[in-house]
């Protein structure tokens, strides 16, 4: 009998069953096709399949995890013990334990996995287009980053307790970034575009948007070092969040770490400020149907006009705190249970477009450092950045080599504005409106 | 680890349809990892990365895939499906496989193989955490990590190249948090290296605890730092960051093949202040960014970058050094099977000189000390780069003054370089991990105390 994912599965938590334990596996399977050009040439040309387990067994209040990629037998046998042997030397933490129920969830493949016509060559033919289009631009030296992907990852979820879940996801994607020259002043800027369906990408877009922003960049310098008014665009305000998401995490707060722990019921923020998490927004591409212990995901308000509703929790955590799951449990095959956000939302204000970007402010458009710029524990930041000095919603000029700084859960309280509108980021997990941040400290 | 005959099927195959060149690149990647919280173990996760990255390069053109089944019939696949747009008749030849074992110069004793010796790491973790804990009643907590893997990889190509080697990896870190109620800060000690377990004989747990103290009651009791264009001076050791980024990056014929680097036409032109001499070596025993050969299965080298100011070399790996004509260097690296390998640094670091840390902080009227740097990133096109200070200090009138906050550093490599004026003697090296395009490895920064006339400092104040 050829051993499929659902046969594995079953050997997997019978052999956890077997040994007194509960468990719950996380199975990950990837295929995906990336492309890049070079000097009109396709420079990479990249074809992918792999598959990963992971166990998690609970044994007298306490968990261990393991994983392998390879799918004998032997390696699954090998794994389950494996994570038996790690949960002996693991804290005894009667709320770590495998959520209860026996239901199924399964995604639909119409919405969330659609097929189209686009062929292999089509694709190549798009990551072509996109560096032979933009390097014809006028002052366009190369274009070093540019490519297309189409990924597919699908995700089991299978529980000794019966419960089970699958989804399959698929993520087309397209980015270049343009290296512009003239004479001894130079700028790197470019957009992405992630879809569901690779014949909804825009590569005409892509090259127009790219080689506007590059334009615009060309002439930006330093501006005096002070205070201003700043506007990140979404794509950055998402990725400054995304630095913070731990503010939201029980798990930090359980472990300590997490200034926030103590401030549900607190106001964190200004009146207008609501944020919430909302995985069944199928528009986007962070949509959950299910955590990562198979439970059904549901939108969650973690911050209601300023004031910190919960934080998230997976069935751990709730038991720790002795309040509702809000079913955000994370965890990769590799990796212990964790909590994490689905798909942030940021709430429309009430600020139309004119009073969002009236007098002057500092329209931020690339930050760079932020995987080491900021400290989730004491929400300090400092940031490399770019964007445009701005008055009344027109762009005065460019701004390059500054720094943008500050504290985080400060800033939070010091929101001079709120978009009335919302909008996707680029890599359509996070929906949100803009927030204009008042008197943020630049270096230039 | 894979069948000789699937991987001479697999070149042979890929030779049939026209390529240049083919690769198969095989790991078996073992993982054991620890986690600590205070005094309580937290996570201990395990297991094992098994997969097999084919190469075939068609002039330029790199063509990539991977999987985790070893059967020749998938392999063949996946060549057939890489070439489909670029089958021709045959160019060249593959040569029968000479097998070696590529020469093992570090010696790691306590691997992960033999025993994960779960119980002395938590051990060591444990009274890394009670230092911590001794050192002020501010510390509120700790969360300890001790990460210990064994990659083996195989690697196969149609020059006749069969080579194996066994790396082992081993990174023990504590972060410590301090706490007044009201603020939260950090502080950090890791250590690591190309070894086994057996580093432990090195290590002080105590020592190792009070650091990570130490650096989060400093940054505690930190202020706003102040901001705008100053003189800094920066610690040795992890400070080699700003080498690694302002212009390690910016030599990779990654980035110079496609003239994607600033620095892509100026070998052998003064591209530093002449006291700067800078070197990636891949040689040095049992430290963390070491190979014993690539990820394409060249021994690997010492490459000296900047003598005396003047650009010297690039790094190469094989497609790069074909595009540029230059040497390969040993330094075609990549993460794991599911990555094609690129030029790469391994343990990169500017040479010790002979200034005196007093004299560099006697020198500035209005700057910043950056004794603890954390990581950063760099546009290699622009060379524009950032790094953040996790520890940093302000100095007037030739003193250091007080701890400050949140502060990054922003240049370009080809300014930074030139703002080198004063390096010290105190060289140290420490451990990092580096993402690019073929995955994150580990390498190493390093450097004693330097100063930086010029830079752009930015703050919250």
């Amino acid at each position: 009998m050829v051993a499929t994912v659902e046969t594995n599965a079953q050997r997997i938590l019978d052999k956890v069953l077997s040994a007194g334990a509960l468990g719950d596996l996380v199975i990950q399977e990837e295929s995906s096709l990336s492309l890049k050009a070079h000097d009109g040439e396709l420079e990479e040309h990249k074809v992918t399949s792999t598959r990963v387990y992971g166990v998690r067994v609970v044994k007298d209040d306490r968990a261990g995890i393991a994983y392998s990629e390879s799918a004998d037998p032997g390696a699954l046998d090998s794994m389950v013990e494996q994570a038996l042997v790690n949960a002996t030397f693991s804290r005894v933490d009667p709320a770590e334990s495998v959520a209860t129920g026996d239901t199924t969830l399964v995604t639909h493949d119409a919405i969330l996995c659609p097929d189209d016509p686009t062929t292999v060559e089509a694709k190549i033919d798009a990551a072509l287009y996109l560096e032979r289009e933009l390097t014809a631009r006028d002052k366009v030296r190369n274009v070093p980053y540019n490519g297309v992907q189409d990924a597919t990852v699908e995700r089991h979820v299978f529980a000794t307790t019966g419960r089970t879940a699958h989804s399959r996801n698929r993520v087309c994607s397209a980015f270049a970034y343009a290296l512009l020259s003239d004479g001894d002043k130079d700028a790197l800027e470019g957009v992405q575009s992630h879809t569901r369906r690779f014949d909804d990408i825009d590569t005409a877009w892509i090259v127009d948007e790219t080689y506007r922003r590059c334009v615009a960049m060309l002439d930006g310098e330093a501006l005096p070092s002070r205070h201003y008014d700043i506007l990140f665009d979404i794509e950055h305000q998402a990725d400054l969040f995304a630095v913070f998401h731990d503010m939201f995490s029980a798990k930090t707060a359980r472990d300590g770490i997490n200034p926030l722990r103590d401030k549900v019921g607190e106001r964190i923020a200004v009146d207008a400020l609501t944020i919430r998490d909302a995985p069944l927004n199928a528009d986007g591409l962070g949509y959950a149907l299910f955590d990562d212990e198979g439970l059904p995901a549901t939108t969650t308000t973690l911050v209601d006009d300023g004031t910190l509703r919960t934080l998230v929790h997976n069935s751990a955590t709730a038991t720790h705190f002795d309040v509702p799951n809000t079913r955000n449990a994370n965890r990769s095959p590799r990796a212990s249970l964790g909590v994490g956000l689905h798909q942030l939302e940021v709430a429309p204000g009430d600020a139309n477009e004119n009073a969002l970007a009236s007098g002057e402010y500092l329209e931020i458009v690339d930050l760079a450092g932020l995987h080491s710029g900021g400290n989730p524990v004491s929400g300090d930041f400092s940031f490399g950045a770019a964007g445009f000095l701005c008055r009344d919603g027109e762009r005065i000029r460019p701004v390059r080599n500054i720094t943008v700084a500050g504290n985080f859960y400060e800033m939070l309280n010091r929101i001079a504005a709120i978009g009335d509108t919302q909008h996707w980021n680029p890599e359509r997990s996070a929906l949100m409106a803009r927030i204009r941040f008042a008197d943020v400290a630049i270096s230039g | 680890m894979l069948d000789t005959r699937v991987a001479q099927s697999t070149i042979d195959h890929a030779i049939a349809l026209g390529a240049d060149f083919a690769e198969v690149f095989v790991e078996r990647n073992q993982v054991n990892n620890i986690a600590t919280l205070s005094n309580q173990v937290q996570d201990i996760a395990s297991g094992i990365d098994f997969g097999v990255g084919v190469r075939l390069v068609y002039g330029a053109k790199v063509l990539y895939g991977y999987t985790n089944r070893t059967d020749a019939e998938e392999l063949r696949r996946i060549v057939a499906e890489l070439a489909a747009k670029d089958r021709r008749d045959p160019a060249v030849s593959a040569q029968a496989f000479d097998f070696r074992t590529a020469s093992d110069a570090h010696g790691a004793q306590r691997t992960l193989t033999q025993d994960s010796e779960v119980r002395d790491k938590v051990g060591y973790l444990f009274a890394a955490d009670r230092a911590a804990r001794a050192a002020s009643n501010l510390i509120s907590q700790t969360q300890g990590a001790c990460g210990q893997r064994e990659q083996a990889v195989e690697i196969f190509n149609s020059d006749g190249l069969h080579i194996r080697d066994t790396r082992h990896y081993i990174r023990a870190r504590l972060q410590a948090v301090a706490s007044n109620g009201s603020d939260q800060a950090t502080g950090m000690q890791t250590d690591g290296g190309l070894l086994g377990w057996e580093i432990v004989e090195t290590l002080d747990p105590k020592a190792c605890g009070a650091e990570a103290a130490r650096q989060a009651l400093v940054n505690l009791s930190a202020k706003p730092c102040p901001s705008g264009r100053m003189p800094v001076v920066i610690g040795n050791g992890f400070g080699g960051v700003i080498f690694h980024e302002a212009c390690g990056h910016l030599l990779e014929t990654t980035s110079v093949a496609k003239k994607a680097s600033v620095f892509h036409d100026k070998l052998g032109e003064m591209i530093a202040n002449p006291v700067v001499n800078a070197v990636d070596d891949g040689t040095l025993v049992r430290e963390w960014g070491s190979i014993n050969i690539d990820d394409e299965g060249m021994p690997t080298e010492r490459t000296q970058l900047i003598k005396d100011g003047k650009l010297v070399s690039f790094l190469a790996d094989r497609v790069g050094a074909e595009q540029t004509g230059l040497p390969r260097t040993g330094s075609g690296r990549r993460q794991s099977y599911r990555f094609a390998p690129a030029s790469r640094m391994r343990n990169t670091f500017i040479e010790p000189g002979t200034a005196s840390f007093d004299d560099m902080i006697a020198s500035i009227d209005r700057g910043v000390y950056a004794s603890h740097m954390g990581g950063g990133s760099v546009q290699p096109g622009t060379g524009e780069f950032n790094f953040a200070v996790t520890e940093g200090y302000y100095v007037e009138d030739g003193k250091i003054r007080y701890p400050v906050k949140a502060a990054t550093l922003i240049s370009t490599g080809p300014d930074v370089l030139k703002q080198i004026s004063m390096v010290g003697s105190d060289f140290a090296l420490a451990t990092g991990m580096c993402g690019s395009v073929s995955g994150m490895v580990p390498t190493t920064v390093g450097q004693a105390t330097l100063k930086v006339d010029d830079i752009l400092v930015g703050g919250n104040a």
